[in-house]
This record gives structure tokens, C-alpha cells and sequence, in this order.
């Protein structure tokens, strides 16, 4: 059976951006974003690489040196996150994950891997209203017509045409 | 860095493809050729950092291929997939069916393709649709807004407006000079700018009204549960929505009363609201 970790591929929208991964799974309805360090180890299981190949893959593409415990503690919040096709196992060299996270924090200059969890933000139902009060509520409602004016319907786009019959 | 906003709009839109071709796929694997509405096929027109919501997937299948369709929808192939099956685009549109098919085209996506209307057609049927919810829901205003604002170039209003009867080219003008009126669409470039400035009062007036109403429209089956909630909606009823009578009853917004049009409606909605209300309750 194989055991090194594989990245699961079914029944997930993957949207790669210029610094993270985000990451909807079907199944659950769920959202993810994936540092860059994180999106990185993703990308590296593939069933055949082990965690000591996933290091030399950090190296070889120049990103820094890393740890086994640093590939690891991704891997855990993958697992975590049911980004795996097969659940691994934690290895921190016999320490807990605390400890390795102190330690790891301390020996690399990469950033740590990080898997946040994307709730749907109350803004992005707001701003497809577009609905106001005052004009201060359209600032930084980049997507209304306006993000000056909350014109006499209370909607953040200039004022209507006058006359109506 | 993205915000969280963008992050989550960016990623519920590329879920919302996905999920639609795999709803699409599904009727495919039967040899059936659905027309995506509504959904991705409004969500096309939308900045790409704006999502549009919507909870399910809508797709038209011709007359001859709906009893087939519905019943794969009904199957565990579909299980999941909240698909809102229509039989063609029945009161949305009047144009023929196949006329909208041959006219219809593919939307790439990663997962695979969509077939969905040709812009004008979409916007008809956007519009339509919107008008028939009684234009209850002011942010399916945006779906007009965006469909026009971000056009083709090669945009036929023609195709858009010259196909339909007089009256539903009236409600379709109406319909972009709410967008006007409320999102600030901007028909300064069109060839229907000044007609669509001229909105009937009772229409304005209504849209008004529904706004600012805390209760919204819901079926009354599914309201059977809650006694206030079902007063409220048979309370609606009793005084129809004036934009959506008008519609189902096919009638012009420039009528000088909609009395009629909304009397008419009241009893033609009677034997239908009786069948969904008496078949919930017999299936309890």
C-alpha cells in the first residue's frame, strides 16, 4: 500500500492566484486557502514523492531549505483539511506538533505552511445590494456604480434620471 | 494580497461552473442538449471579482425531451445537484424553441462546456424572469445591469427587441430603465435611451414598495409550518404583485389600471397554489 501522501484531486475546484491556492471542496462546501509554502507541498504529493523529496524539491526550486518536521506540519493540516487521499500519520522526529512548530519557526526563513479557512464574508453579500444609508457606506464598494455616492434610492450609484411619467 | 472577498467571490464562481457542467453532464450522458439560464449563463456577463449567488442550477430542455430529463433528474446521477428542470422557456420567452437553440453557443470552462442563449436572448430572458418574481429581488437587478453594461460589441438589438410582441418589447425597456434607474445603467449609447426614461409610475411604485418589504414572496406550501408566515403569504396573495400579474397575464404596462390584470391573476393562480398546497399535505 502506498503511503506517501497523494494529493486528492476529485470533487475539488482548484483556483491557483499569483501567491496562494484556493481550494472549494464539493463534497463539503468548503473553502480553503493555501499559502504558497502549503500550495507548494500540495503540489508536491503525488503518491511517489516522500517527505525527504518533497525537502529536495524546496531546495532544488530555490524557495530555501526546509525541515521533514516543516513537510509535516503541511501535510498534518492537509490531512486535517481532507486535502489527502490517504490520511498520514503525523511525524514530528518523536515530538508534538507544539514543539515542532517552535522549533521549525525558528530554523527556516520560509514562510510556514498555513491552510486557512474561507468563510463567506459578510461584505460580499452586502456589496451585490449595493444597498446605503449615506455615502459612506459606498466606500470601498468596488464593484457598485458608485463608491461615493448613496443616491436617493439608497443604492451606491449616481443619482437617477429625474423625470419619470 | 487578495482580500477575503475577492478570494471567497473568485473561488464560489469557479465552484459554480463546476457545478454546473456537471449538472449539464448529466443530461448529456442521455443524449440531451439542456440550455443553461439564469445561473452561470447572467454570471458570464459579471466582473470577475463579483460572485453572483444562486442556490441552484436552471436548465431548459425541449418539450420532446423533458419527461426523459426530468426523470434523470430524479435519479441518484443527480443526486445533489438542485437542478431546476423547465420544459423550453415556456412564459420567459416566445420565441420558438429550436430558433433559440440554433442560436445558443458553448461557454468554455475549465470543467468542460455550457450551452447557454446568445446575449440577447439571455437578456430577454433575464428580464422576463426578473419581472415574473414581481422584481422582488433588487439584486437580480445586477443580472440586467451586466448583461447590458458589459456587452458584446456586436450586441443586436435587433435580435434583442425586434423578435417579441410590442407589449413584451415595452416590458423589456422598462425592465433596462429600472436598471437605470436604480443601478445607474448607463443607454446613453443605445438606441433605446430615450424610452426606456419613460417608466410608468405604477411600475416605479411597485418596485418601491416591494423593496421595502421585510416579507418576501415564498411558496405556501412551504409555509404551512409557520401560522404567522402563512398569513403574511396568504395575506400577498389577496393583494397580487401588480409587475408580476401584468406579466402572467401578458398584459401592458402602459394599461391605465392593473386592477384587471391583478384580478385575473388572483384567480389563475387559485387552482395551482390548491394543487402544490393540498398535494404537501396529503403527502404528510
Amino acid at each position: 500500500m502506498n503511503t506517501n501522501p497523494t494529493a486528492r484531486k476529485n470533487d475539488l475546484v482548484v483556483q491557483e492566484t499569483s501567491d496562494e491556492v484556493l481550494v472549494y471542496d464539493l463534497k463539503t462546501s468548503k473553502a480553503h486557502c493555501l499559502n504558497s509554502s502549503a500550495a507548494m507541498i500540495w503540489r508536491s504529493c503525488n503518491g511517489s514523492n516522500t517527505v525527504s523529496d518533497i525537502v529536495r524539491e524546496f531546495e532544488k526550486n530555490g524557495i530555501g531549505s526546509v525541515s521533514e518536521d516543516f513537510v509535516w506540519l503541511a501535510i498534518d493540516q492537509l490531512n486535517e483539511n481532507d486535502l489527502l487521499e490517504n490520511k498520514n500519520a503525523s511525524r514530528y522526529n518523536g515530538h508534538s506538533r507544539r514543539h515542532a512548530l517552535k522549533t521549525i519557526g525558528l530554523a527556516t526563513a520560509v514562510a510556514l505552511p498555513v491552510i486557512a479557512s474561507l468563510m463567506a464574508p459578510q461584505q460580499a453579500l452586502g456589496a451585490i445590494s449595493c444597498a446605503c444609508q449615506a455615502d459612506i457606506n459606498c466606500m470601498g464598494l468596488t464593484g457598485c456604480p458608485s463608491q461615493m455616492v448613496c443616491n436617493v434610492n439608497f443604492v451606491c450609484a449616481p443619482q437617477p434620471m429625474p423625470p419619470i411619467s | 494580497m487578495m482580500r477575503d472577498t475577492q478570494r471567497w467571490n473568485l473561488l464560489q464562481r469557479k465552484a459554480q461552473q463546476a457545478k454546473s457542467v456537471r449538472a449539464v453532464e448529466v443530461l448529456r450522458s442521455a443524449g440531451i442538449e439542456p440550455i443553461l439560464i439564469k445561473g452561470v449563463a447572467a454570471a458570464q456577463f459579471y466582473p470577475t471579482d463579483k460572485y453572483r449567488f444562486s442556490i441552484d442550477t436552471d436548465l431548459a430542455v425541449s418539450d420532446a425531451d423533458f419527461d426523459k430529463a426530468n426523470s434523470l433528474c430524479r435519479s441518484p446521477a443527480a443526486a445533489g445537484m438542485a437542478i431546476d428542470l423547465h420544459r423550453a422557456l415556456r412564459h420567459l420567452d416566445t420565441v420558438e424553441w429550436q430558433n433559440l437553440f440554433k442560436n445558443s453557443r458553448l461557454l468554455d470552462f475549465e470543467e468542460g462546456n455550457i450551452r447557454v442563449l446568445r446575449p440577447e436572448d439571455n437578456l430577454r430572458v433575464l428580464c422576463v424572469h426578473w419581472l415574473t418574481d414581481g422584481g422582488v429581488y433588487k439584486e437580480r437587478l445586477w443580472d440586467v445591469y451586466y448583461s447590458i453594461a458589459n456587452r458584446p460589441a456586436d450586441f443586436d438589438w435587433d435580435r434583442f427587441l425586434g423578435v417579441v410582441s410590442d407589449r413584451r418589447r415595452r416590458w423589456l425597456i422598462c425592465t433596462l430603465g429600472l436598471a437605470t434607474r436604480y443601478l445607474g445603467l448607463d443607454l446613453s449609447d443605445t438606441p433605446i435611451k430615450d424610452e426606456a426614461s419613460e417608466l410608468p409610475k405604477w411600475l416605479t411604485d411597485a418596485v418601491d414598495t416591494e423593496w421595502a418589504d421585510d416579507v418576501k414572496p415564498r411558496p405556501l406550501e412551504a409555509s404551512l409550518n409557520d401560522s404567522k408566515v402563512l398569513i403574511e403569504q396568504v395575506k400577498r396573495r389577496f393583494s397580487p404583485n401588480p409587475i408580476r400579474a401584468t406579466i402572467e397575464m401578458e398584459g401592458s404596462f402602459d394599461a391605465r389600471t392593473r386592477f384587471f390584470y391583478r384580478l385575473g391573476n388572483f384567480f389563475m393562480r387559485i387552482p395551482s397554489s390548491y394543487r402544490r398546497v393540498s398535494g404537501t399535505l396529503r403527502a404528510r
